[in-house]
């Protein structure tokens, strides 16, 4: 009966104190990648003609405005949705059925949207005129049916490339001030 | 009656990890203020504040952040990343002297403020490469 009490009087110390993992600044070697998936180049296209086409694209897609400054290229949009997911809502099915109690699951989310727009630069390091990279990354913040909550970077292909087809259509128009 | 003590003492214990509201909000780590200022701090050979406003927010990008909010004026960006946990940090960008910049990061893992300067180390390092310049530690 001692012996279970210290450990609980050392472990309630213990976790007072947990510091954060180490590196958590460091590039890892998937961070490339994702940059691959996030990014694409418009030519021809002024920065503040680029940064309305996003946020028209941004727009279709049901997002709210959250912040934004031209000056540096940023937009930051989120919108809330729905998040209930049919594989997770049969396997609390089958759980509860075979005694496991309430499962809780996915309920709803925000998604939240970074984009920044910044000049390409030639080998002298000089921004090249109408020449611009597009950067894009997804996250989400999940509530599960218990009010918990679970947060993570999205990295589905599917999602970026279908944004960027969406934001390549736009770019055209707005060139072509259609 | 030795049962009872031990209950009594879980109980005393308790309190003893928790901080008051006062030391929470007011909470600066245990460096001193200098120490702290000059861990978070680097100085780059450069003024074009545009420049290393963009290469911060690019860097934040690399490192799988959300921008939340970048203001030009104000010299500040700040940015969020998910990843099963949630880190949080503002850079601030401000001119030193003719033709330094003086940038510097605070950070947050969670619920518990970023105390480590090997940390803050890294995302300089990060930050170099972005914009092609040596920081030099704070004076």
């Amino acid at each position: 009966m001692t012996k279970i009490f210290t450990i609980l009087v050392v472990m309630i110390l213990v976790v007072g104190c947990t510091p954060p993992p180490t590196h958590l600044f460091l590039v890892t070697p998937e961070m490339p990648t994702q940059r691959q998936l996030e990014t694409r180049r418009y030519d021809g296209i002024k920065e503040t003609d680029l940064l309305s086409a996003c946020a028209n694209v941004l727009q279709d897609l049901g997002f709210q405005l959250e912040n934004s400054e031209p000056r540096l290229g940023v937009l930051t949009v989120s919108k809330q949705r729905d998040a209930t997911d049919a594989g997770e809502v049969i396997l609390s099915i089958f759980i509860a059925m075979f005694g496991g109690g309430g499962m809780p699951i996915s309920k709803d989310q925000t998604i939240r949207v970074a984009l920044v727009v910044r000049p390409v630069n030639d080998s002298n390091g000089n921004a090249l005129p109408d020449n611009h990279y597009v950067r894009v990354t997804f996250q989400r913040l999940v509530r599960r049916t218990d009010n918990s909550i679970y947060v993570e970077t999205l990295r589905d292909p599917k999602i970026y490339e279908g944004f960027y087809e969406k934001l390549s259509k736009s770019v055209f128009i707005e060139a072509q001030k259609i | 009656m030795k049962r009872m003590f031990m209950i009594a003492l879980t109980i005393a214990v308790l309190p003893l990890s928790c901080a008051t509201t006062t030391e929470r909000v007011l909470d600066a780590g245990d460096k001193t203020q200098l120490q702290k200022r000059s861990y978070e701090s680097r100085i780059f050979d450069t003024s074009d504040k545009e420049k290393v406003l963009r290469a911060i927010i690019s860097t934040l990008q690399d490192l799988g952040f959300v921008t939340d909010r970048a203001d030009f004026t104000l010299g500040t960006v700040s940015g969020t990343k998910y990843e099963r946990y949630q880190i949080k940090i503002t850079v601030s960008v401000r001119s030193k002297g003719k033709d330094r910049m003086m940038v510097r990061a605070n950070a947050q893992f969670n619920i518990v403020p970023i105390n480590d300067p090997k940390q803050y180390q890294d995302f300089f390092s990060s930050l170099e490469k972005s914009l092609f310049l040596a920081a030099h530690e704070a004076d």
